[in-house]
């Protein structure tokens, strides 16, 4: 009797991801100048009357 | 579920900025009670003339209120009127303004007063002129053809 066989032998390939540094950075890049802004223009309207 | 380290700091960095705005913006609207500069009064635009504040525009001293002067202005194609005037350094004022005809806007250039003045509806806005200065009134809502003459003064004095 045939013996249907499924191939387990066959490992797939990850790729290793697990370095986000640069990733880390330009979120942070982004976050900062939101922040920035963000905190500019509400002081700017407290300044003024 | 795994998530990365660094995805765990900028996802907490970014749901803790969203919550300071938010908070920032809240407490400033619902404790502090900043609001856009309407008061929700409506007012018949033919009528604008003869019906107080209106029928005296310009800077009247109150009493008994929260604010020292109303600053009434009156805007209608291509004018304000009063065209200039003079405010003591440190007043608090209620800027008070309506249209006679079409939408216009009130911005005084360099400052938080800004508001879009329709017909039929009053704005109003409470603040301190604490820094003294020229200051120039203008139409930021195109109105017509004289639009870019629409402007009028604000000194603020000692």
């Amino acid at each position: 009797m045939a013996k249907v066989e499924l191939k387990s032998n066959k490992k797939t390939e990850i790729e290793d991801s697990s370095s986000l540094k640069g990733t880390l950075a330009s979120v942070f890049l982004l976050g900062i100048f939101l922040v920035v802004t963000w905190a500019s223009v509400y002081f700017l309207f407290l300044d003024r009357f | 579920m795994h998530i990365h380290k660094f995805e765990k700091i900028w996802l907490i960095f970014g749901v803790g900025a969203l919550v300071v705005f938010l908070s920032v913006v809240g407490v400033s609207a619902f404790y502090l009670g900043n609001k856009p500069p309407s008061c929700l009064t409506t007012i018949d635009p033919k009528k604008v003339d003869t019906e107080a504040p209106f029928d005296k525009p310009g800077l009247n001293k109150v009493e008994g209120k929260e604010w020292d002067y109303e600053l009434v202005y009156v805007a209608s194609a291509f004018l304000y009127n009063p065209g200039e005037v003079e405010v003591p350094l440190g007043a608090k004022v209620k800027v008070i303004a309506t249209t006679k005809d079409v939408v216009h806007g009130f911005q005084v250039a360099g400052t938080n007063i800004n508001m879009m003045l329709e017909p039929g509806y009053v704005n109003e806005i409470v603040t301190t002129f604490d820094k003294e200065g020229e200051y120039l009134v203008v139409c930021n809502e195109y109105c017509g053809t004289g639009h870019h003459l629409m402007s009028s003064k604000i000194k603020v004095v000692k």
